[in-house]
């Protein structure tokens, strides 16, 4: 027990320099609104390294490294695979997986591999490639092939990223980065964790979370195709039935 | 200027969406089909999840018909006993369509069906128009003078049972081919988000004989009734009818038929057909290339659940 006590001790002694920083972050936006002009929206995320609070110091030393994962709803995608049968291209083969990321984005303040180290990378999750999560039923080898074809076909639709030039230092402790979000990014909360490196080490971490939401007319016709879905197709009729009657009385057909 | 579709989820640009609508809706003035056929191929090609452009397309289609229905119903053309027949068989016919739609989205065939279904129907339908109006102008141009077939020569079809009177129309025939008209467009039209007119009126012209001041607004009642009925079936089944997008299309296609129909006046009528066999074997062509040349990319992904478009 005194044994444990003491190695408690010694790792606390340790480790309590390196984690003498803490991050002081900010996004612009809580809450991007979708409205009917909606065409994406632009973040900038702000932070400034700082002494953790009780420490010692009064500065904090870098050179330091910053990572910022940014995080979307998680969805059930399925990823198919084409082959030909008979001169038909037909999808024959699929992967279903359960809790994808519908968004996946990192920013960095440098090359990954120089920041950190590929075990880091793997261990904080913080590489698009390593998303997929292996399928039971599809077995290892599949579900690792059909993923890597999933994170290729998100990275072509601009949902997966990654851009090592994406966050840049204002001063030695303070940086800022941005990021377009799509309009086709789906609504949901998103998660955008940022990381401070300094020799390949983590220390010091923040998540923060923004909501991109429909409002207003765009989320009235959203709620109601999803809960009012009868009345919902009977008011496309009547609007169609109308357009079609008013065009005819304009024109006089 | 960009407009956010909400249930498509995506952001479109708003002349772009009134601009094909439009574009399509002067080729189905000029040539007195509903324009589904094109539209919702071009939709699916411009980026719109299939399952979206079918279930919206059949609102816009829904608008494209009425005001042609009305007037048509104004002069008095429409049968109505029969376009009675026609739309029951075409909303059982629905059902079908869109719990196959249902089932083939979650199976991951459905752009595969899509495209199956508008290369065969396409493909054969024009095919037929192409053969007949080359052979009219040939004549023509021969000096033979073309004859009409005549309305009331009879065929096999007239001799099927539990035979009807449509007192309008003219006709004393079975029910049996009018339902089976109506079920199979009412399954392919919802399907595939076409109101199915170019199938529709060559088979109540040739099989079922009706007269050809009937023909044209029984067959838009029809699709007015159908494809409305089939719009709140999608709407209720796979959430997928984007009533913005859909709305757009619809201001488009109604200004342009406009100025389709009165552009119809210069062209003669078999010129007219061979146009539109061209433009439908076009569409049957580039469906076809789709399925049988490799495609850039053998995998694909979509999102699974209610709102799951993509």
């Amino acid at each position: 027990m005194r044994r444990l006590a003491l190695a408690t001790l010694a790792m606390l002694l340790c480790v309590s320099p390196v984690l003498a920083e803490r991050l002081v972050s900010q996004l612009s936006t809580d809450l991007i609104e979708i409205t009917s002009s909606y065409d994406g929206e632009r973040i900038t995320f702000f932070g400034s390294i700082e002494p953790a609070a009780g420490a010692e110091q009064r500065f904090v030393e870098g050179p330091f490294h910053v990572v910022i994962v940014v995080t979307g709803p998680a969805q059930a995608r399925v990823a198919r695979q084409k082959t030909r049968n008979f001169g038909i291209w037909i999808n024959t083969d699929q992967v279903v997986f359960d809790r994808f990321p519908s968004y996946f984005q990192v920013l960095s303040s440098g090359r990954l591999l120089d920041i950190t180290s590929p075990t880091t990378l793997a261990v904080e999750n913080i590489l698009p490639e390593a998303q997929p999560t292996v399928q039971d039923e599809a077995g290892w080898w599949k579900s690792s092939v059909f993923g890597r074809e999933l994170v290729r076909l998100m990275t072509q639709k601009g949902f997966f990223g990654l851009s090592e030039s994406g966050v840049q230092f204002l001063s030695n402790t303070t940086y800022a980065a941005r990021l377009t979000l799509p309009s086709d990014a789906p609504p949901g909360s998103y998660l955008a964790s940022t990381y401070i490196f300094r020799d390949g080490e983590i220390v010091a971490r923040r998540a923060e979370g923004f909501a991109v939401r429909k409002t207003g007319f765009e989320r009235f016709l959203a709620v109601s195709a999803t809960q009012q879905p009868f009345v919902y197709g009977i008011a496309c009729v009547a609007i169609a039935l109308f357009t079609g009657w008013l065009g005819g009385v304009i024109f006089r057909r | 200027m960009q407009i956010y579709l909400p249930i498509a989820e995506l952001s479109v640009n708003l002349f772009f969406l009134i601009g094909i609508g439009g574009a399509v809706g002067f080729l189905s003035g000029l040539f007195g089909v509903g324009g589904g056929f094109l539209l919702t191929p071009l939709l699916i090609f411009s980026g719109v999840p299939a399952s979206v452009a079918v279930a919206s397309v059949t609102g816009q289609v829904v608008a494209a018909s009425t005001s042609g229905a009305l007037s048509h119903y104004r002069r008095g053309g429409i049968d109505m006993h029969l376009a009675m027949y026609l739309v029951l068989s075409g909303i059982l016919g629905a059902f079908g369509g869109v719990a196959a739609f249902s089932i083939l989205r979650a199976l991951g065939q459905l752009d595969l069906f899509i495209a199956l279904g508008f290369l065969v129907l396409l493909g054969s339908v024009g095919t037929l128009m192409m053969i007949e109006s080359v052979n009219s102008i040939v004549k023509q141009r021969r000096g033979v003078v073309v004859r009409e077939r005549q309305a009331h020569q009879h065929n096999w079809i007239h001799g099927l049972p539990w035979r009807v009177r449509f007192k309008k129309s003219r006709l004393y025939i079975s029910v049996l081919p009018v339902l089976g008209i109506g079920t199979i467009i009412g399954f392919l039209g919802s399907l595939l988000g076409v109101g199915g007119g170019f199938i529709m009126v060559p088979a109540l012209v040739y099989l079922l004989r009706v007269p050809g001041n009937m023909v044209i607004g029984t067959s838009l009642l029809q699709v007015v009734a159908m494809m409305g009925a089939t719009t709140i079936l999608h709407a209720v089944q796979s959430q997928s009818v984007d009533i913005l997008l859909a709305f757009c299309l619809m201001i488009g296609g109604v200004a342009g038929a406009q100025f389709g129909a009165s552009a119809n006046k210069y062209l003669r009528g078999e010129q007219l057909r061979a146009l539109l066999a061209i433009l439908v074997l076009a569409v049957a062509i580039r469906f076809g290339l789709s399925l049988v040349l490799t495609p850039t990319d053998v995998f694909s992904m979509a999102v699974i659940g209610p709102g799951g478009a993509r």
